[in-house]
């Protein structure tokens, strides 16, 4: 019809690439989904048909394409993925309406899309449907080939583009990312080349086109066209070859997880499972997770990153030193531009690597003679509505225990101590450090004690333990408060005034707390009914770590200490007189880090407590 | 009648032989761990112990006979452990104790 063949060697590379890629992403896919469990397929199934589908396909446009998450943390890194997600997206789609202005509804072999210029020399230049096609082709070219340049200068110094620490390459990386860095240039110097023999072109293929003509020998130029054109087809076939098996695997798998995600998938803390493979392989590695990390800003533990644990257990090389450094704090989590668990797949692997039978090893802890009740454990009381558990850390700190007594006593509350002569810890720290089964056992003789004393109300002090029981305790019936939600309540409702005060005050957010619970706002509102409240410059979502983090089993002192520090000199920045904090361990981890008095929101408000002679 | 039981009797004569015993997996927590080796053996660890509150767990002692090649038991009796980290807060040596009750596990199973 037009005589145009649409094949030549050099296509060969580009196709050989593009089979072998797309194998390899349909055989992982269907295979990791193939495993996902039968909860998780039905959570799919009904999902499908709902708007969760709409949102999810919002969200990939707004994330994969735009990266909207990635502009909102570092500008220049949004732009550089932006110009290559979008940028090559946008090549490929008015490539093809390109082929179709050109050429109707003819079928076009892939290949005559991807090397379009070389194919068509015999076609009419010109604007199609009004568009200056070329124009607008070469414009995106322009815009991918920015983002390269800024990638290669990001590689060269990662500070100017706002990231103290890029990402350290895996030799598979290596040669993906060198792959990916030619494609570009090579489209446009072997659109050039063709540009510059037929004398068409777009203002860049053509301009440079025009340049090489005249200074390039007639003779050679053919020559030099075939040239650029193979390694502008080899560039593309290793890049796809190795794409499955490098980083780049995340520019496909973003779409899956987006989708999953959306029709309610999670993943399981304290287990790996399939789902998990689409967050590993989701992770660009792009390194925005590694400034958050105080670890490697104050701790000087480097190396051990959520980018670095991902790209380990990716490849299977996790070591349990890897799976072990980390505090989950869940600081990286909230940067993290694909929204990935971090927190959970480093518990995951924990599971994997450390878990061991439970074998009832908690059998001392059951009273002897038959009772079931917790040795030595609890006050009976056979009224109290509220029980409180104190919680370890907690009965370490004399202080917050007489303050929790002062206010229970102020608002007349009737109150079971369910530990206070000694309980069985939360589970919590064992089921962090992965050994799940033994932390369930745990879990399961304070359930009992619980259910037995007939509650409520549980209140607790301490943000480890509520969030165990929050997310991983059956307690149906009995509400489980944090004391500053306890205390916010007790204010709000009356039973207890609280005198105001001038003290500049500034509050350290708990990472089981906030992030972990999303308890932000009631100790605050206690807190500013008794003092001014001054935020220190990292606050709320973004709240530091105080280092000595139950998760951290392999975090010497050395590091704890000088994380203490840091955050001890950001409290102090603020002015404020005095440190306050809603987490026993918190307040021991602070008041090594600062000179500042350290108070926990208990103590704050037993002091502030509005008694009889107060109110006259 | 007989004697008014205190709790205390005699213990069977027992000795350790230094040279004898193998050093090897006590020095390898103690690279894990390195400012394991700086304890006193105050047993401050021992004294806050959750689980020493509730049966007869001693971690001091644990780790002390560990410390010296005795890894007898050392796995079973640590396995008493919630990992709470009261411990770890009381070590005046500051001395990351979970991490040296994980590394007693991972490292001492088959004694």
């Amino acid at each position: 019809m037009d005589g145009l063949t649409f094949y030549s060697g050099f296509v060969v590379p580009f196709i050989v690439g593009t089979s072998v890629l797309f194998a390899v992403i349909v055989y992982k896919y269907v295979r990791w989904f193939a495993r996902l469990p039968r909860r998780d397929k039905l959570s799919v199934r009904r999902g499908m048909f709902s708007g969760a589908t709409v949102a999810a396909a919002w969200e990939c446009l707004m994330e994969s394409l735009l990266h909207r998450r990635i502009w909102r943390v570092n500008p220049a890194l949004g732009y550089m993925h932006t110009s290559f997600a979008l940028g090559w997206f946008l090549l490929i789609a008015v490539g093809w309406i390109e082929t179709v202005a050109y050429l109707g509804g003819r079928f076009v072999p892939l290949q005559g899309h991807i090397f379009f210029k070389y194919f068509t020399t015999e076609l009419q230049h010109g604007p199609r449907w009004g568009v200056n096609f070329e124009a607008v082709m070469d414009l995106l070219l322009l815009y991918v080939l920015s983002g390269v340049a800024l990638a290669l200068f990001k590689r060269l110094r990662s500070r100017a583009m706002g990231m103290r620490r890029t990402t350290q390459l895996r030799m598979g990386d290596r040669v993906a990312m060198a792959s990916l860095w030619f494609i570009f240039p090579m489209r446009l110097l072997a659109e050039s080349f063709t540009s510059g023999i037929h004398g068409s072109g777009g203002f860049l293929t053509g301009g440079l086109g025009g340049v090489l003509a005249t200074v390039v020998p007639a003779g050679v130029m053919p020559i030099a066209e075939l040239g650029a054109w193979w390694g502008y087809s080899i560039a593309l076939g290793v890049f796809f070859v190795s794409m499955p098996f490098s980083r780049y695997m995340h520019i496909f798998t973003e779409i899956p997880l987006i989708f999953l995600r959306r029709w309610g998938v999670r993943g399981e803390v304290g287990r790996e499972k399939s789902f998990d493979h689409f967050q590993l392989e989701a992770c660009s590695r792009c390194g925005i997770c590694i400034d958050p990390c105080q670890m490697q800003r104050d701790g000087g533990m480097t190396g051990v990153q959520s980018v670095y644990f991902i790209r380990d257990r990716r490849y299977n090389r996790l070591s349990r030193r890897m799976a072990d450094s980390c505090m989950a704090c869940g600081r990286c989590e909230a940067k993290c531009p694909v929204g990935l668990e971090l927190d959970t797949l480093r518990v995951g692997s924990r599971y994997t690597l450390n878990n061991t039978p439970s074998n009832d090893r908690w059998a001392y802890a059951r009273g002897g003679n038959g009772r079931s009740d917790i040795a030595g454990a609890s006050l009976p009381s056979e009224t109290a509505q509220v029980g409180y558990f104190a919680g370890c850390m907690t009965l370490l700190s004399p202080r917050i225990l007489r303050a929790m007594e002062s206010v229970f006593a102020a608002a007349g509350e009737d109150v079971w101590w369910a530990d206070r002569e000694g309980g069985v810890c939360c589970g919590r720290p064992m089921k962090l450090a992965g050994e799940v089964d033994a932390a369930r056992d745990m879990m399961k003789l304070n359930e009992e004690l619980f259910r037995r004393h007939g509650i409520t109300t549980l209140v607790t002090s301490c943000p480890i333990c509520l969030r165990v029981f929050r997310e991983d305790y059956s307690l149906r019936g009995i509400e489980v408060l944090h004391h500053s939600e306890y205390f916010q309540r007790l204010v709000a409702g009356g039973r207890i005034s609280l005198k105001a005060g001038s003290e500049r005050l500034t509050y350290h957010d708990p990472c089981e707390l906030g992030r972990g619970c999303g308890i932000y706002d009631e100790p605050r509102e206690v807190l500013r009914a008794v003092g001014e409240l001054a935020e220190p410059s990292e606050t709320r979502e973004e709240a530091l770590c105080c280092g000595s983090s139950i998760a951290g089993n392999a975090i010497g002192g050395v590091a704890q200490t000088l994380m203490g520090r840091a955050v001890g000199r950001a409290f102090e920045a603020t002015g404020a007189s005095c440190v306050v904090t809603a987490c026993p361990l918190c307040k021991k981890a602070l008041a090594r880090g600062t000179e500042l008095p350290v108070l926990d929101l208990a103590e704050v408000v037993e002091r502030h407590l509005m008694t009889a002679a107060d109110s006259k | 009648m007989g004697a008014v039981n205190f709790g205390y009797g005699i213990s069977a004569a027992r000795g350790m032989d230094l040279d004898r015993n193998d050093l090897g997996p006590a020095r390898e927590i103690a690279d894990e761990v390195p400012e394991f080796r700086a304890c006193i053996a105050c047993g401050g660890c021992t004294a806050t112990c959750t689980a020493g509150n509730l049966t007869s767990f001693n971690f001091r002692m644990v780790h002390t006979l560990v410390r010296r090649g005795e890894y007898a038991g050392a796995y079973r009796e640590m396995n008493k452990c919630m990992l709470c980290g009261k411990c770890r807060l009381v070590c005046p040596r500051g001395i990351n104790t979970r991490g040296v009750v994980m590394q007693i596990k991972r490292k001492l199973g088959d004694y």
